[in-house]
């Protein structure tokens, strides 16, 4: 028992240290991108002084006694506010406070990439145990190089065509179906109500076209994962064991094969659900949809650092928290694992 | 005395150079063997053929009887025809020539990102593999945090650190610094295994120093694998390459297949339904990394011993 607690120690101690490398990696890497003082607080003459002074206290450039602040000081308030909850104001989105521009966005993303996640990830995984159990056959084949085939397909690229064949009448055909390919939700919506069933179909109809795309990317990864694991378990001696004394097929792979080929897939379905608070950059970029990805892209392009500052870094956090807990269960289910 | 010195030096010269003939022959055939079963390979054939076929195309390309990839000759987007296969784009240049330039410049880019990215991860594998401690610690650390962030916003935010649109040799380097991650745990792995076999203990009896047995008995035997994760890092490069490419973050003078995309996007071909110009540099993106794909595959079961009983 104390193995394991030293293990948890050790795995801890680990993450957070991590966790403050991606906080300063992150920060000074930002910060190397321009001189936010000359961003945004211009020195134009023609801008009063007292304006100026003001923006820079505002943006949390300047000391309260109007003097600019040095990288090093900035790090530190930057450590401190990203506990407090204070993230300080968006350059870009006319000082709204950057946590109002984070969380809305965070939200659709959970709607787009959460939902499209979980239901890939149970589909994969039995695309991939349906693969695995036929090895070697034309359905595996098929299967595999269909699976190789979209796994490596970038993303842009997939959105591209996906918006290229399902907006306007493609090839000819009237009854085409056509998709909306950007945007959240209709332009004729002043106000969102979650309640409106016809918002809420309209909402379901702009998620078809990325959700679809989300999916057939992360789905490739899955199935082949979970195909290799289950087949690394099945040319194990205690499967052949369990299939010499008579047992079924179908108890074979419950009491043996799941249990033992699972492990991989824990923290690969931990990782996919961390990349949910990455977002999903490519897909959100190509259809306009204002979550997390979008937003980081747009932060990227205006030079937005205080959005950029907390928006990577969620990204990243999340991924090691994800690992983090991959770790833990994997610990829990898998009594071979030694700290390594 | 300086002449049976000389003759001293030479013959330790080539008594070295005879161990290193021998040893690399061991190498090569462990890595013909290797070569030989991927060709073999049901997976890794059709992969090997269809980089054999761009990087053909990437080297005859200067010579292919086609339009100069940047002369505007030609009546702008045109569809597909006889004359233009890809049709030309909106400053009436030819889209086949163009991406056959592409070629030439997304494979470059791949290839010289992933051997910088090969030999980062290589070095810090051995050292962390090799003398763990205080080392593993640190640079495992440092390697959780660039696997940990995400990978685009990691690039793109590098790309902008070193300038904002970018010439191709910061951007092999940016790739190249992003990408070593996963080479190094690999290589780690292999080397913590490696360095407990017996053959590095008898070495290390027979009084072989640190670096005698890290070139003689480590390496070759985690060269395979760096071998095979470079491979598929060429993947990544382009991968990588192509997307800042679309998101327009790079020099557009380098015309790659994510250059095209990205101007194919910005002059609207969608919305003017110019299909050929999204879809062909596309396909041609997805069909090499399709190949390196089936590759990584075949070696994947190759190298990995349990996979192979099957």
């Amino acid at each position: 028992m104390s193995e394991v607690r030293r293990v948890v120690a050790k795995r801890s101690i680990n993450a957070v240290i991590t966790i403050f490398g991606i906080l300063t990696l992150n920060f000074f890497l930002i910060n190397f991108m321009g001189d936010p003082l000359d961003l945004l607080v211009p020195r134009a003459p023609s801008i009063p002084e007292n304006y100026r002074l003001e923006n820079c206290i505002r943006y949390g450039l300047c000391g309260p006694d109007g003097l600019p602040l040095g990288v090093a000081d900035r790090f530190f308030i930057y450590l401190y506010n990203l506990v407090s909850g204070n993230w300080g104001r968006s350059y870009y989105w006319r000082g709204t406070p950057v946590i109002d521009v984070v969380m809305p966005a965070l939200s659709w993303t959970l709607i787009l990439v959460g939902t499209s996640t979980i239901i890939t990830i149970a589909i994969g995984m039995v695309l991939g145990a349906m693969s695995a159990a036929r090895r070697g056959r034309a359905f595996d084949l098929a299967m595999t190089g269909f699976t190789l085939f979209f796994y490596g397909m970038p993303f842009f690229w997939l959105a591209l065509v996906m918006q290229l064949a399902f907006t306007t009448p493609q090839f000819g055909l009237n009854w085409w179906p056509v998709f909306p390919s950007s945007q959240r939700y209709s332009q004729s919506i002043d106000v969102l109500v979650w309640t409106d069933p016809d918002h809420l179909l309209d909402i379901v109809y702009h998620l078809a076209l990325p959700s679809i795309t989300l999916a057939i990317g992360t789905m490739a990864g899955i199935s082949l994962v979970m195909r290799n694991s289950l087949v690394d378990v099945m040319t194990e001696d205690y499967v052949v064991t369990a299939r010499a004394k008579g047992l079924a097929e179908r108890l074979i792979l419950r009491r043996h094969i799941l249990p033992n080929g699972l492990p991989p897939m824990v923290t690969l379905i931990a990782l996919d659900m961390a990349f949910i608070f990455g977002g999903a950059y490519q897909v959100e970029y190509v259809f306009s949809y204002q979550g997390i990805g979008w937003v980081t892209i747009t932060a990227i392009f205006y030079y937005d650092f205080p959005v950029l500052q907390f928006v990577v870094v969620l990204g990243g956090v999340a991924v090691v928290i994800a690992n983090f807990l991959a770790d833990l269960i994997l610990l829990r289910i898998d009594p071979r694992i030694k700290v390594t | 005395m300086a002449f049976t010195s000389a003759s001293h030096w030479i013959r330790r010269k080539i008594g070295l150079t005879e161990v290193r003939r021998e040893k690399l022959s061991l190498t090569t055939k462990r890595f013909g063997e290797i070569m030989w079963a991927t060709v073999h390979h049901r997976m890794g054939g059709p992969g090997v053929a269809i980089l054999v076929f761009f990087v053909a195309v990437a080297i005859v390309g200067p010579w292919l009887p086609l339009p100069h990839w940047d002369a505007s000759l030609f009546p702008r987007t045109l569809d597909p025809s006889w004359e233009h296969p890809f049709g030309t784009d909106h400053l009436g240049r030819d889209l086949l020539s163009r991406v056959v330039r592409g070629s030439q410049v997304s494979l470059l880019v791949g290839f010289l990102a992933s051997v910088i990215a090969g030999v980062l991860g290589t070095l810090v594998g051995l050292v962390t593999g090799f003398w763990g401690g205080w080392r593993d610690e640190v640079l495992m650390r440092i390697n959780d945090v660039f696997l940990s962030l995400p990978w685009l916003a990691l690039l793109i935010v590098l790309a902008a650190v070193l300038g904002g649109t970018l010439s191709l040799e910061v951007i092999i380097i940016v790739i190249g610094l992003t990408s070593w991650s996963f080479t190094a745990r690999v290589v780690r792995a292999q080397v913590l295994t490696v360095k407990e076999r017996v053959f590095v203990e008898r070495a290390r009896a027979a009084g072989a120093g640190n670096m005698t047995i890290i070139r003689k008995h480590i390496f070759p035997n985690v060269f395979p694998l760096v071998f095979a994760n470079t491979i598929l890092t060429v993947a990544v490069a382009i991968l990588s390459e192509s997307t800042l490419a679309f998101l327009g973050r790079v020099d557009r003078s380098n015309v790659s297949w994510g250059v095209i995309l990205s101007e194919a996007e910005e002059s609207g071909a969608l919305l003017n339904g110019h299909w050929a110009w999204i879809v062909m540099p596309g396909l041609a993106l997805v069909v090499v990394i399709f190949g390196f794909s089936l590759l990584g595959y075949a070696l994947d079961e190759i190298l990995n011993p349990k996979l192979r009983e099957r």
